[in-house]
């Protein structure tokens, strides 16, 4: 079984046009295991119940940023393990480090084409 | 599967509801302006939703509008930041920049450049702002790996994901009513059954138990709160309280465990209020567990689900043929003589309640609430203030007013086009009204009110009010009436719905495009409404748009002609007569008029227009229906007979047969025949109006 169809994803962005963007390039790389979340808490929330392998969170988004999502995912025992790559339209470096001090695995800026996310993909959890 | 296109098409919509928040705030913050009172959250949303802007136009490469946003964010960013105060004059910018925001979004919806315009010119003034560096968005390496970030790779355990990963704790509060115990059922056993999930926790509060010799046997004193940890779902938890539900109070919350770890400082970040304090054990869930007799409620103001209009459309449809065929089956019964039967009828009533009740509740799907168009508007008010160098308040009353959403993508243009209308020639120049002791500053307001099953759109401003002599004056000039007639001041002021009329005595850079009000006049008249114009000298003028809630049904009057069943629409028709012989004049060879209280109306005959039959029958035995349109002109429109008033199912013909001069549509009646709804103005246009009404003026005073 190939990595990509074990592969469970969670993406939380709260924009539905994002959100689509990035699960269409999952989905182009065959991964089907999406959820997705529309803001931070509802994410730690379904993430508490049913955890993922892998998030991918937009930074900026109403009711919990990207960052405090992975704060409180690192303060979980339930979920401290997960992957977390997050998306950002902007580099800004303080985000970054504070993110990387977080345990943030990876980071992609928008827009992004499917290979570039492959690519951060698989900088986290190996070859798809 | 989702699509590109699809996923380019819900960023447009997205944007749609972007814009109508960033409107939103931009105005909450000009409302607390002045005192300080708008809140940074307003700041946060308005910079969010530029930035989401920015970040899927960036998707799909629209270069202009990331630039435009980019720019545009920076100045937000600035503000939400404190770097920035916002000023009433740095809000006109932000407004405008929100306007031209809008304008690249529809640019880039239908895949075309904007003119050059005003853009550079605001891009220029929000970049007066902030001092800001003249650049795209930094070009920044946007793969992993580069720009500093070292990826840190996971080892998964694909397996151990797969089923849920650790314990939970629930917290549960219980309380458990009277009839809990009337129903035989005892709590102990609830506990321990709860007991067995996992490690349970009981505390009991006594604090409601009474001294001993008050305690009633049958009553319910106590209540728990338990704290259970266990491997089991939320789900295996709330189903030991099955028995009870409705008979105790429950909140079951999902607690995550929290070990504290090393707190890191997070980047302040304004644009969320974060759920639960940083360095907190992280946020419990942030809606409350509902209690089970409470049906969980979507979090957020309102929850919404995008449906494809043309899904909508079709349930219209569908449910039109619905009341048809409950119309049909109405017919049916009473042809078969069933009628009497209590049962039946009763039950045809029942259906007939639900058709409408479902028609009713179909129709307000399509409605939409009229803020959107009414925020265009607000736009249309600072153009035109811009352009003519009036101050221009405004004010709009009714935004949650619904109404159908067609009617209101048609209302754009005949509204576009009153507002400038109310700021160009409505409100006096600040010179003209301070000397008239008024604020320098005019006010327009436009407002939406449901009444009497229709919606009311009103544009009024507090200018100058119509000037009538003017008015009069140039109606003669240009032919429109004779130099001698007499006319009341509404007459007057309805002169400004003559086509050709236009009182500007310049062609102004806004109105006068050579679209006057007859246009607006003809546009409302299109979607079955009315316009009316009050003014008065000195105070301001109001334009009053009575509009059908919808454009799928209509209230219409039955009538036969020429053993033809058509349908009139009950809002054009003022009265129904029978003519006196002595009252029907003839005018001409082959032209009718009727007198009504002394005004000579000309008679359409609908079986000789429709080519229902050759010659006029004899009028003075039919039925004469008075209908008038808004410039006050009036038609006899005669017919055979009146059958019914009811409310019949529109059935567009236009794509199929194109537009037929006088037909407004078609429609199904109960008897399964087809009728043709008319259009009355048109068709007394298309009789060749038989008399000019405006020849008829004349002969009244006789």
């Amino acid at each position: 079984m190939a990595l990509r169809d074990a592969l469970t994803i969670m993406v939380v962005d709260d924009m539905s046009t994002s959100r689509s963007l990035i699960i269409m390039a999952l989905e182009e790389m065959g991964i089907r295991k999406i959820d997705f979340s529309t803001d931070g808490a509802s994410a730690l929330q379904a993430l508490a119940q049913k955890p993922v392998h892998l998030v991918i969170s937009d930074y900026n988004m109403p009711n919990m940023d990207g960052l405090h999502l992975l704060q409180a995912l690192r303060h979980n025992p339930a979920t401290k393990g997960v992957g977390f790559i997050l998306v950002s339209g902007r580099v800004d470096q303080n985000i970054i480090n504070v993110g990387r001090q977080l345990g943030m695995n990876n980071f992609i800026q928008k827009p992004f084409t499917t290979p570039q996310m492959r690519e951060c993909i698989q900088a986290v959890v190996g070859q798809l | 599967m989702s699509t590109a296109n699809d996923i380019r098409q819900t960023f447009f919509q997205e944007c749609d509801e972007l814009l109508e928040a960033l409107d939103d705030g931009l105005s909450e913050i000009d409302d607390g302006i002045a005192d300080a009172t708008f809140s940074i959250d307003t700041v946060n949303a308005v910079f969010r939703a530029v930035h989401s802007i920015k970040g899927g136009a960036a998707a799909f490469g629209l270069d202009a509008l990331v630039h435009f946003a980019h720019q545009f964010e920076t100045v937000l960013d600035a503000m939400r930041s404190g770097q920035l105060q916002a000023t009433e004059e740095g809000m006109k910018i932000c407004h405008r920049a929100a306007d031209h925001l809008n304008d690249l979004v529809a640019a880039g919806r239908e895949n075309r450049e904007l003119d050059a315009g005003s853009g550079p010119d605001i891009a220029a003034r929000l970049a007066g702002l902030v001092a800001m560096p003249e650049s795209a968005p930094a070009p920044t390496p946007p793969v992993s790996g580069e720009g500093g970030f070292g990826f840190a790779p996971l080892s998964l355990d694909l397996g151990a994901i797969t089923q849920d990963s650790g314990q939970t704790t629930f917290v549960i509060a219980f309380r458990p009513h009277r009839a809990l115990y009337a129903s035989g059922n005892d709590t102990a056993l609830i506990l321990r059954e709860l007991d067995e999930m996992g490690v349970l926790t009981v505390e009991v509060a006594t604090e409601g138990l009474p001294d001993f010799d008050a305690i009633e046997a049958g009553e319910a004193y106590l209540s728990w709160t338990l704290r259970l940890v266990t491997e089991e779902s939320e789900g295996a938890v709330r189903d030991v309280f099955e028995f009870v539900e409705g008979m105790c109070d429950l909140q079951i919350e999902a607690v995550a465990d929290a070990p504290a770890g090393a707190e890191i400082p997070l980047p302040a970040a304004p644009e969320t209020p974060v759920a639960a304090p940083v360095g907190a054990p992280p946020a419990p869930p942030p809606a409350p567990a509902q209690s089970r007799d409470k049906p969980a409620e979507a979090e957020g103001p309102k929850a919404t689900v995008r449906v494809n209009l043309d899904l909508v459309d079709r349930l219209i449809n569908m449910v039109g043929e619905l009341v048809i065929n409950q119309a049909v089956l109405t017919q049916c019964v009473k042809d078969a003589g069933l009628l009497d039967r209590g049962d039946l009828s009763t039950s045809l009533a029942e259906f007939r309640n639900l058709a409408r009740d479902i028609q009713e509740s179909v129709m307000a799907i399509r409605a939409q609430s009229v803020k959107p168009l009414f925020q265009r508007m607000a736009r249309i008010v600072r153009e035109a203030a811009e352009l003519s160098g009036k101050e221009t308040e405004f004010v709009t009353e009714g935004e949650a007013t619904e109404v159908d959403k067609t009617i209101i993508e048609r209302l754009v243009d005949p509204l576009t086009h009153m507002i400038r209308n109310a700021v160009d020639h409505g409100l006096e120049s600040p010179q003209d009204r301070l000397a008239a002791g008024k604020p320098a500053t005019g006010r327009v307001t436009l407002s939406a009110a449901h009444r009497s099953g229709r919606v009311l759109i009103e544009v009024s401003d507090d200018g100058a009010g119509i000037n009538r002599p003017k008015v009069f004056q140039i109606a003669v000039e240009k032919g429109l009436i004779p130099p001698e007639s007499q006319l009341k001041d509404a007459e007057i002021d309805n002169l400004l719905f003559m086509p050709g009329f236009s009182t500007a005595s310049q062609v102004s850079n806004l109105s006068g495009r050579g679209v006057g009000m007859d246009v607006v006049r003809s546009a409302i008249q299109k979607l079955g409404g009315r316009v009316s114009i009050q003014s008065q000298r000195g105070k301001g003028t109001t334009m009053s748009i009575s509009l059908p809630l919808t454009l799928a049904v209509l209230d219409g009057m039955v009538v036969d002609v020429a053993g033809q069943t058509m349908v009139v629409p009950i809002t054009a028709i003022v009265e129904t007569l029978r003519p006196k012989p002595e009252d029907i004049h003839a005018l001409g060879a082959d032209n009718l008029v009727v007198s009504v209280r002394n005004k000579l109306v000309p008679v359409i005959d609908l079986g000789v227009v429709f080519g229902h039959r050759g010659a006029p029958a004899s009028i003075s035995d039919m039925v004469v229906l008075l209908v008038e349109s808004d410039s006050h002109t009036s038609w006899a429109l005669a017919v055979d007979q009146i059958f019914d008033q009811r409310q019949v199912v529109i059935k567009g013909l236009e794509s199929n047969y194109g537009h037929v001069p006088g037909v407004a549509a078609a429609t199904i009646l109960g008897d399964g025949n087809i009728a043709l709804i008319i259009d009355p103005e048109e068709t007394a246009h298309r009789s060749g109006a038989a008399i000019d009404p405006g020849e008829l003026a004349l002969l009244d005073e006789v």
